[in-house]
């Protein structure tokens, strides 16, 4: 195998466990809007304070699986 | 007017729609590019008086300054000079309720002594990034800009300078969902450059056959002064003429050997430089096309160099071959910058000591270094490694508000123009996406900031008494 092939194959592998991170962020999501909608289910008079702190605790998990994306793009267009 | 219009729109939308199709099918979408950092301009546009090339993010950021000074000025003058005053409507009384609305919601958050300071900052860098954020959706950015053949500056150590290298040299591998990468195997050589190293070619072959030649010669003389030394005790003097015209003849033939040893060497010399040459080729690597405006050796005045580069080339011209095009687009998402998340990012950690200090003085850094209770207690140590803990977790804010930002907008407008170049007809809902995130980042970090400033502003120690008491 030639090494410019080696280069993209040990790039495309790194991106792509990098991105494992990602399933963290998932997790996170999940449990965060399935304590909200059970939250608004016991009381929905206050949905519009829980969809609020609900948003902001996704964009907070969101984020971890941000820096892998972040990680993985770096892995892909900055090396070289 | 609205009756005018009733029952009409949906033609409009459907005419809107065949028109994107008609211009989907008639000009292709670009193929995206993708860079992390902020391109820059080509060489030429600096920021004035300095040598610092601009870069896109860096339009993006202006224009980000320029509408929120319009705005603040708009708003001081439309705001109403006395309590009696009617408020006046429509954008001014828009601002009005979202200040409002966010006053109330940093209140409950952060409503205290310090409020005014962290309420500031809150608003501050919410419109700052609300704005850099929805920059994204305007049409135009990120897809206007200059079309050039991908070039790429790569730091030269020799000159200690930024050189340009391209296109000719690079070859674009086409990956996955058409993201474009580089491969940076070969630099690109101006033709200029070419024509200089040919030159040089040929003077080395110049001088390689003139050595060769030099050579023979020496060599000649050499053997002929050791002829004469041998002979010279048995000859009389009278043969003279005779070895003389002999000598002449003997030169002559060894003259047409020379210059075939000299012909040889010189093409030797111009053979290695055809073999280099093609070895390029070889790779991929091309040259012989004139500078285009970014790359050195370029002059603006010369109309035949920009000839050689068409700026819209014809697809099936050998010329457009040789070249992978990208375009450098004019405005870039400031956020898609780490250069201006950072730079909020570190505003708003100083912002954070800062109000921490102004609240609490110098017993602020008890939080960090907290020695207090080392002698006291026998769990006093885990209160030092808590502290050391809290100084290192309000470094690692920097890096967390900087990277959340860019994570968020670069990976969004990569989302963007890889869905307008693979469904350049209905790319909108991926637009309405973008304004929810653009929102909710921009929120997300001047909260954060308002909730850490906050806390901040809180004595550790009282805190932690007072919860004790509770406990017990």
């Amino acid at each position: 195998m030639d090494p410019q092939s080696t280069i993209i194959l040990g790039k495309a592998i790194g991106a792509g466990l990098a991105m494992i991170g990602a399933a963290g962020g998932g997790i996170g999501i999940g449990i965060s809007v399935g304590g909200a909608v059970m939250a608004m289910g016991r009381n929905p008079d206050h949905t519009a304070t829980i969809q609020t702190n609900m948003i902001l605790g996704v964009a907070f998990a969101e984020a971890v699986a941000i820096y892998a994306l972040v990680v993985s793009l770096i892995i892909l267009f900055v090396l070289s | 007017m609205n009756s005018f219009w009733n029952g009409k729109r949906r033609f409009v939308a459907l005419l809107m729609f065949l028109a994107g199709v008609f211009v989907a099918l008639e000009v292709p979408p670009v193929i995206p590019f993708i860079q992390l950092p902020g391109e820059n301009f080509p060489a030429g546009y600096n920021i004035p008086f300095t040598d610092i090339r601009i870069t896109n993010t860096f339009v993006a950021a202006v224009i980000v300054w320029i509408l929120l000074l319009l705005f603040v000025v708009y708003v001081i003058r439309r705001r109403p000079q006395s309590a009696t005053e009617v408020p006046p409507g429509g954008f001014y009384n828009m601002f009005e309720m979202l200040f409002e609305g966010l006053m109330g919601f940093v209140g409950g958050i952060a409503g205290g002594r310090h409020f005014r300071l962290i309420f500031n900052m809150f608003m501050t860098i919410f419109l700052i990034v609300l704005v850099a954020n929805w920059m994204e959706l305007v049409p135009g950015v990120d897809t206007i800009g200059f079309i050039h053949p991908h070039v790429k500056e790569k730091y030269d150590a020799e000159t200690d300078k930024y050189k340009v290298v391209t296109t000719d040299g690079f070859e674009i591998y086409q990956g996955f969902l058409g993201i474009s990468y580089v491969n940076g195997q070969c630099d690109w050589i101006s033709p200029a450059d070419e024509a200089a190293a040919d030159d040089a070619a040929l003077v080395q072959a110049q001088a390689a056959a003139l050595a060769a030649e030099q050579a023979l010669i020496e060599d000649a003389a050499y053997a002929r002064y050791q002829a004469a030394h041998d002979d010279h005790g048995d000859e009389e003097q009278g043969d003279h003429a005779d070895e003389a015209s002999d000598d002449h003849g003997d030169d002559h033939a060894e003259e047409v050997k020379e210059s075939d040893a000299a012909a040889a060497a010189y093409n030797d010399v111009l053979a290695a430089r055809e073999a280099e040459k093609q070895a390029r080729a070889g790779r991929g690597c091309y040259t012989g096309v004139a500078p285009a405006p970014w790359q050195d050796g370029y002059t603006g005045d010369d109309k035949s160099a920009k000839k050689d580069i068409p700026l819209h080339p014809d697809p099936s011209s050998e010329e457009a071959k040789l070249v992978p095009w990208v375009v450098l687009p004019f405005v870039r998402v400031a956020s898609t910058d780490l250069n201006m998340t950072l730079a909020l990012g570190l505003i708003s950690f100083v912002m954070i000591q800062y109000v921490g200090f102004k609240a609490l003085g110098i017993g602020y850094l008890t939080k960090f270094f907290n020695f207090s209770t080392l002698f006291k207690s026998p769990l006093g140590g885990i209160d030092v490694a808590v502290g050391l803990l809290e100084l290192i977790g309000d470094f690692a804010k920097i890096l967390s508000f900087s990277f959340r930002l860019l994570g968020n907008i670069f990976a969004g407008s990569i989302v963007l123009f890889v869905m307008s170049f693979l469904v350049p007809i209905l790319p909108w809902p991926f637009f309405i996406l973008e304004f929810f995130v653009g929102v909710i980042q921009a929120l997300v970090f001047a909260l954060l900031t308002a909730i850490f400033m906050n806390l901040a502003t809180i004595s550790h120690h009282h805190d932690d008494d007072h919860d004790h008491a509770e406990a017990h």
